[in-house]
């Protein structure tokens, strides 16, 4: 059987059971859904709202440092914008995007299942983030905090800015993660349909399982930190500080635990979807399917044991360091892979470049540089140069934005389609995309040189002949802020207007193409059984024919 | 549907899973799932422990000998009875032994609610003596520095060990008014099975923290 | 839905469980165990009075970790659990050795004359009058 009737209806134009959209379209039955897809959806318009928001804040900064001295912001109003703009984008962005969005859509599409293993439990997730994300908004109207987005001790438990609803915030944020990667691994598990092995997983869901790994296993730590923090400000319980006997550095060691392997929840759904779509626009197979696949299961363990690096000046003892400084070079093994394996991918494959390639392409480059100086800033000596310097800044914004919010993108466009059933404006995808990859090396190539000749971050003020490179890196993240500007205008007036797509514009062998798009409620009239490799380019079937049994 | 699934009570088996038997293993993989960030949860004020005890030997020494080791001894009976009295329970759901499980589960709940009072007396204690937290300490019975640590410590463990006892004991009540129903038979019992893990945990922290607080 | 059955395992029967079915399920490896366990504190209890110095934290983590293998095996069915749970159970046991192990180790291993004078802690480990580890009392 290749594809049902009723999936070859949809091809055809002509609509069969109404899609997950139809369903039902009063308020309550998106509030109070089960289906993985809407969810996905609620998920994908949250993040990009606060996408933006965490947007302004940072171009709210970069405006402030056009001058050397006092301008714009007072020196406080400055502390509180780089604070809200870390939180905003690193938990009510980064860390949920790609999972909660793309990976509860597409999951268990990619899957063969009807859903995840616990729907409720997945919608519960998402009121969680509405609920830590309007803690935060709460902490915002009162101006917020000022303790950077890392809540160092003791500043952070006796600084007298809004910080325990940011803390609360965080912690209910930090379930709404928890829940979502156990309801993934969950589903892994148990939901995978017939013939569908392990080593036949799509890419995207080995990314999605190793980030789920670690979501489960990290967030707890951080939920136990910012909450006894809190109680510290809250009661003066002083386990942090060190007036009572607490040690500042204890509160780095139980948050970096987190943190670092935070990093790679941010980052390894994103390398997901460029391993999804680098096999689909260059119409071959992945050039090392297990290493790719391995690769992410490495990540999410070796990620675990490097997060000392964020502490070589912190005052942690020289073995620590050491060993901390050896273990994060394992780390860029892994990612090194991946590059190599995507390249190889790409290789004499037949490329269609069509704005998701433009992303991929934007995402290697950025992923080979921001790593690299990643493993340059694991090395002690170096780091105590650099650290706390824009040349860490740079670093981890050629990760974070650079990778992370590229591959986003690059995601957004392959399944807009999938999603809504519409096609975006092909000439203004790739107009964006030029105008961000542009912004964005205007912007942070800037930094990585302010920062090796020495300015701080996280500082109000520099000195005067900082300010060309300042005033050119405000200059990028205009252009950056433009280009995103102008996706958020095309992909609206897509959603209503775009062409009508057929099930699989991109000819791709992605499991998830083999429903209707949008796909009904129930996604597959009949559960397929799975009997070829994923990304199959191999095979002679014309594009956007999958053959299952 | 399955036959099996068709003599369940309504609506047990959900339409995306393939099989009871699949559901099932995901209910007690995500349940371990879960315990496993629980476990995580306690890893770090553990940590805290940990160092502040590398750090203040002798306080902790000291503190520890001014807490009730009569109290503590028998809160851990009474947690180690209550795991035993909720397994029993399981067991005798899934021999359809329905009233000898729900009067296991009332056991269960009755010890915990025990280890609560003795706990209550214990803070109470501690309030007494000015044995507190942090900025509140003013025991006069041990000044070395550590000692306000480690009764910050001992308050943050046992208090958040405190609240996982409660929230367990409301699971257990849910689940007996659910057992006394008859929800819980030979055919299916999973949902209590996940109720009694989440108590063993609560169970399986206090094993550590016994030693660790009352034995130093 | 009509999907054919799921991959591997899909006989009933031989779920692990449901060997217990086949001869009717038993209640004495519970009331074993209770009685071990209740034997283990006793242990403890007596081993912790003891103050044994060096040794004191070693044993009564040793027999805390015995006591837990027997309720995590026992009471929470690990024994016959599939190995996916128990992967998952050893797993966070594992990070919770790598947090407790780096953080220790930074405090094991710090050079204490480079921490700042007036620190309640840090210099030396913290002893009234600044005794040292072999001038103490115990």
């Amino acid at each position: 059987m290749r594809l049902s009737e009723d999936d070859s209806h949809a091809l055809a134009g002509a609509p069969a059971a109404p899609t997950y959209l139809e369903d039902g379209t009063t308020v309550m039955s998106w509030l109070n859904t089960r289906d993985h897809k809407r969810v996905g959806v609620m998920f994908l318009v949250s993040v990009i709202l606060f996408f933006f928001l965490g947007g302004l804040f940072a171009l709210l900064i970069r405006f402030k440092l056009l001058q050397p001295g006092p301008f714009f912001l007072d020196a406080l109003g400055y502390n509180r914008m780089f604070t809200l703009h870390g939180v905003v984008m690193i938990f009510l962005f980064l860390i949920p995007s790609i999972p909660s969005a793309f990976g509860n859509f597409v999951l268990p599409l990619m899957l063969g299942a009807r859903d995840v293993a616990f729907p409720r439990l997945n919608l519960f997730s998402y009121y969680l983030y509405l609920a830590g994300a309007v803690l935060a908004i709460l902490a915002m109207i009162q101006g917020g905090a000022d303790t950077g987005w890392t809540f160092y001790t003791p500043y952070s438990s006796t600084t007298a800015t809004q910080v325990l609803p940011v803390l609360l915030g965080v912690f209910i944020l930090g379930f709404s993660s928890i829940l979502t990667g156990l309801n993934f691994i969950v589903t892994v598990h148990t939901l995978r349909a017939p013939g569908l092995s392990w080593m036949r997983l799509p890419l995207f869901v080995w990314g999605i399982y190793g980030t789920s790994i670690i979501q489960v296993l990290a967030t707890p730590v951080i939920g136990i930190t910012v909450l006894i923090v809190a109680v510290e400000r809250v009661g003066g319980f002083g386990l942090f500080d060190p007036a009572r006997g607490g040690d500042p550095v204890l509160f780095q060691h139980m948050f970096w635990f987190y943190s670092h392997p935070a990093v790679y929840i941010m980052v390894l759904p994103g390398m997901g979807v460029i391993s999804e779509t680098v096999a689909a626009f260059s119409r071959k197979n992945p050039f090392g399917y297990k290493a790719i696949a391995m690769s992410s299961l490495g990540i999410a363990f070796v990620g675990f044991f490097t997060w000392g690096h964020h502490m070589f000046v912190a005052g942690q003892s020289t073995f620590n360091a050491g060993a901390f400084g050896i273990l994060s070079m394992f780390v860029g093994v892994f990612t090194a892979i991946k590059v190599f394996n995507w390249v190889g991918t790409m290789y004499r494959g037949a490329i269609s470049f069509k704005t998701p390639f433009a992303y991929i392409c934007g995402f290697l480059y950025f992923i080979v540089f921001g790593g690299m100086t990643g493993v340059a800033l694991a090395t002690t000596s170096l780091d105590i140069h650099w650290h706390d310097t824009y040349f860490v800044v740079a670093h981890f914004h050629f990760i974070m934005v650079g990778a992370s919010v590229m591959a986003f993108l690059a995601a957004l466009h392959y399944w807009f389609p999938k999603m809504f059933g519409r096609m975006y404006p092909e000439g203004w995808g790739l107009v964006a995309a030029s105008l961000i990859i542009l912004g964005f090396n205007a912007t942070f190539i800037p930094q990585f040189l302010l920062g090796n000749f020495g300015m701080p971050r996280r500082y109000y003020q520099y000195p005067e002949h900082f300010q060309a490179l300042n005033v050119a890196s405000t200059a990028g993240a205009t252009l950056l802020g433009f280009g995103f500007l102008i996706i958020l205008i095309y992909m609206t007036i897509a959603l209503r207007y775009g062409q009508r797509s057929e099930a699989n514009p991109w000819g791709s062998k992605g499991f998830e193409w083999l429903t209707a798009s949008p796909p009904p409620t129930h996604n597959f009239d009949e559960i397929p059984t799975i009997t070829q490799m994923p990304h199959d380019y191999r095979t002679h079937e014309p594009p956007g024919v999958i053959r299952v049994a | 549907m399955s036959p099996e699934a068709a003599s369940l009570p309504e609506g047990i088996l959900a339409h995306h899973f393939a099989s009871l038997e699949r559901q099932n293993e995901a209910m007690r993989l995500g349940m371990w799932l879960f315990l496993a960030t629980e476990i995580l949860l306690f890893a770090g004020l553990f940590t805290g422990y940990s160092v502040y005890r590398f750090e203040f030997p002798l306080a902790f020494a000291e503190c520890s000998r001014h807490l009730s080791l009569t109290a503590g001894t028998v809160n851990t009976i009474v947690l180690i009875t209550s795991s035993f009295t909720v397994a029993l329970s399981i067991h005798f759901a899934r021999t359809d032994q329905r009233r000898a499980a729900v009067v296991c589960l009332a056991l269960t709940i009755l010890l915990a609610l025990g280890f609560l009072g003795i706990k209550a007396i214990e803070y109470t204690a501690h309030f007494r003596e000015h044995a507190l937290p942090g900025k509140y300490y003013a025991f006069e019975e041990v000044k070395i520095p550590g000692a306000a640590m480690f009764y910050t410590l001992y308050f943050m463990m046992t208090g958040l060990h405190g609240l996982h006892v409660v929230a367990g004991m409301s699971v257990l009540t849910w689940l007996l008014w659910r057992t006394n129903q008859g929800r819980y038979s030979s055919r299916y019992y999973t949902g209590l099975e996940l109720g009694g893990l989440y108590w063993h945990l609560v169970d399986l922290v206090w094993i550590f923290l016994y030693p660790l607080l009352y034995l130093i | 839905m009509g999907e054919s059955g799921s991959s591997g395992r899909a006989n009933v029967a031989l779920h692990p469980d449901d060997r217990h079915e086949e001869h009717a399920h038993s209640a004495i490896p519970y009331v074993v165990v209770w009685i071990a366990l209740l034997a283990f504190t006793a242990l403890t209890y007596l081993t912790g009075k003891q103050h044994l110095g060096a040794w004191a934290l070693f044993i009564a983590l040793a027999i805390a970790c015995l006591k837990s293998a027997l309720v995590a095996l026992i009471f929470m069915h690990l024994k016959d659990s599939s190995g996916m749970t128990r992967l998952v159970f050893g797993t966070s046991l594992v990070f919770v050795g790598i947090l407790l192990f780096f953080t220790v180790a930074d405090v094991a291993t710090r050079f204490r004359p480079a921490t700042p004078a007036g620190a309640p802690f840090g210099t030396e480990r913290s002893r009234p009058e600044g005794l040292l580890e072999h001038e103490m009392p115990e």
